[in-house]
């Protein structure tokens, strides 16, 4: 790898700080087609949680553009020791939640939660979508989410206006972030949120 | 049939006659208007039909209308894409902080911390520029320019970045991830841990950092080699003292010497990271600091000394409660020759902190223990530091933070502080 006259002009440490950086970029990965290829949105969800406050506030994903969230991304992965795998988890779930869905068009005037929905897809959707934030036992996982188990929490409401927040997006009092719409999760649809909505109250509700 | 019986028929159609014959001539008025009525919408069906043939005939005349109301759309479309996904990414962020402080022997003052402009340029997923500028205004109004960092990071891999140029340093916690004000929750940093402390501020050089999965657990690290820092020594009682270390970035590596460290953490569980860091290498004096006007002068002659950095940190996050710790000791070794020759020092200190976010509402409140050790009396402090924060988003933050300082007593290290700090990240 280095000539004798390179031994002469490169010190010592310069040879080792170089070889394991040659010897890894051997494997680095091939840039894909598209930038960066898309994650796991439910672990994304997961490290988002887990990782961003445990430093600062975690920000609201609607604070950043797509592309904007790829530069933010992409040095905080630096900062907080994250994988490029996890960088990209965390990726697709901000750029996931971060659309506004305008409400003003669209109203739910009713829902029918149905009484033999399967409870398993519910559950499964709280756990791929809301625990992050929510909490396995409901009461909150982040500053600001609320208490599934409180009488006066979210689940006092009617079934009508938890979907809306739920489809739309909601921001509790005192939390200085909105729930994303969707929980930040596009392909969840009003079944899905039917489904969710009586596993919350099958599970949290007095 | 009898007279009578005639004059009745006679009678009875009479009557009918009179009643019908209204009814019949009404009848017939009706059928007119109606008759009229379809004549006028004939007529306008006809129009409606000639106009409608004269619109398609005109769409007829112009050749390509739908397509190239395809074509114009699929081009905005095209743009817009263009826009959502280019190969090269510009972002400005950063943050700022204005504040009030009140000391208690001393005058309170409004003051400016600093404009932190930071820089992201990206080029796809491979590589990124990442540069901060911190613009201070001095106490005499002069508008003070420093480059905080301003490194070139290449994402070889999901496991290895390289970080080449001057970055912030990886020891600790603090300086890496926590100083920025809408991140720190108190309106100081802790004692020991800013500008000239215990702990190394920035370097230039080569890192490698990167995560990786260990079993079950989590980890990071990283790695590098720099100029490392330089030092100043001050001219007392008729010998040399070492004053302090410069642990910042230098754009030249004045004694050729060059330090090595690093930092490895593990995330044993969801919200807990324990970090280990070490430095070492040598260190030169190259400033000769003014004991009375703290101006530092060159001066060359002196050899390079042991320099040595150990450390340690933690962070939990439980819900509303964050609760950190860190130390960090720095010690310069003794220089028997040279122009500056004097023993050795050493600086160290630690902090722990816990803040609480109140359930449902912005507020948290924030208190931290430091105690910092230099090996100058003057500067050892004993810091409790009690905050309260309103969030008024999530990056912008009024924040209340009042020092009880425990020092020698007419010192600095013994003025007690309040803060009152608006800091916003953006």
């Amino acid at each position: 790898m280095f000539s004798r006259q390179s031994k002469q002009i490169f010190p010592a440490w310069v040879r080792y700080a170089l070889l394991p950086a040659l010897a890894l970029s051997m494997f680095s990965v091939a840039t894909a087609a598209d930038y960066p290829q898309p994650g796991d949105l439910a672990k994304g969800s997961m490290l988002w949680a887990e990782n961003c406050g445990r430093c600062h506030q975690v920000r609201n994903p609607q604070d950043l553009r797509d592309d904007q969230w790829i530069t933010t991304a992409f040095p905080m992965s630096i900062r907080a020791g994250l994988t490029g795998g996890e960088t990209r988890d965390i990726l697709t779930f901000l750029q996931a939640s971060n659309a506004v869905i305008p409400t003003a068009a669209v109203t739910v005037t009713s829902v029918t939660v149905a009484t033999d929905a399967p409870v398993q897809s519910g559950k499964e959707i709280y756990t791929q979508t809301c625990v992050a934030c929510h909490g396995a036992d409901g009461k909150g996982a982040l500053p600001g989410a609320p208490d599934f188990a409180l009488a006066s929490g979210p689940l006092a409401k009617s079934d009508d206006a938890l979907t809306q927040s739920i489809l739309y997006g909601y921001q509790s009092p005192g939390s200085p972030m909105p729930m994303p719409a969707k929980g930040g999760n596009p392909s969840l649809d009003e079944s899905g949120v039917a489904a969710v909505l009586k596993y919350l109250r099958d599970t949290f509700s007095h | 049939m009898t007279k009578t019986s005639k004059k009745l028929r006679l009678g009875f159609l009479a009557l009918a006659a009179g009643l019908l014959l209204p009814g019949i001539v009404l009848a017939d008025a009706e059928y007119d208007a109606l008759q009229a009525q379809v004549r006028d919408l004939a007529a306008q069906l006809e129009a409606v039909q000639r106009t409608l043939a004269q619109i398609e005939q005109k769409q007829e005349e112009i050749p390509g209308t739908q397509e190239t109301a395809i074509a114009a759309l699929k081009q905005d479309i095209a743009d817009a894409s263009e826009w959502r996904t280019p190969n090269s990414l510009i972002h400005l962020a950063g943050y700022t902080d204005v504040g009030y402080i009140n000391p208690e022997n001393g005058d309170g003052s409004f003051a400016v911390g600093s404009f932190s402009p930071i820089f992201h340029f990206q080029y796809r997923d491979i590589v990124m520029l990442e540069s901060e500028l911190e613009i201070e205004l001095s106490p005499d109004g002069e508008t003070e320019l420093t480059l905080e960092y301003l490194a070139i990071d290449y994402f070889l891999n999901d496991y290895v970045t390289v970080v080449a140029g001057s970055f912030l340093s990886p020891i600790g916690q603090f300086r890496q991830n926590l100083h920025p004000s809408w991140i720190n929750k108190l309106a100081s940093a802790p004692p020991g841990f800013g500008h000239d402390g215990a702990a190394p501020t920035s370097d230039l050089g080569l890192q490698l950092r990167g995560a990786f999965p260990l079993g079950e657990m989590r980890s990071n690290y990283s790695v590098y080699v720099s100029n490392g820092p330089e030092l100043n020594a001050v001219f007392e009682d008729d010998e040399f003292e070492l004053e302090g270390i410069a642990a910042e970035a230098f754009g030249a590596d004045a004694d050729g010497e060059k330090v090595v460290g690093g930092r490895f953490a593990i995330l044993p569980m969801a919200g807990l990271e324990i970090g280990v860091s070490a430095v070492t290498g040598k260190a030169t004096v190259t400033g000769l600091e003014d004991e009375d006007t703290g101006e530092v002068t060159e001066i060359e002659g002196a050899i390079a000394r042991d320099y040595d950095v150990v450390g340690a940190d933690f962070s939990w996050m439980w819900k509303n409660l964050n609760v950190r710790g860190e130390y960090v000791r720095s010690k310069v070794g003794e220089a028997l020759t040279g122009t500056t020759a004097s023993e050795g020092a050493t600086w160290k200190s630690w902090y722990t902190q816990a803040a609480w976010r109140i359930p449902a509402t912005k507020i948290e409140a924030v208190v931290r223990y430091t105690d910092f050790d230099s090996p100058h009396s003057s500067e050892d402090q004993q810091q409790w530091a009690l905050g309260l924060n309103y969030l008024i988003t999530n990056s912008f933050i009024v924040k209340g933070t009042y020092e009880l300082n425990d020092g020698i007593a007419g010192s600095r290290a013994d003025n007690d502080r309040l803060m009152l700090q608006l800091a916003y990240g953006f």
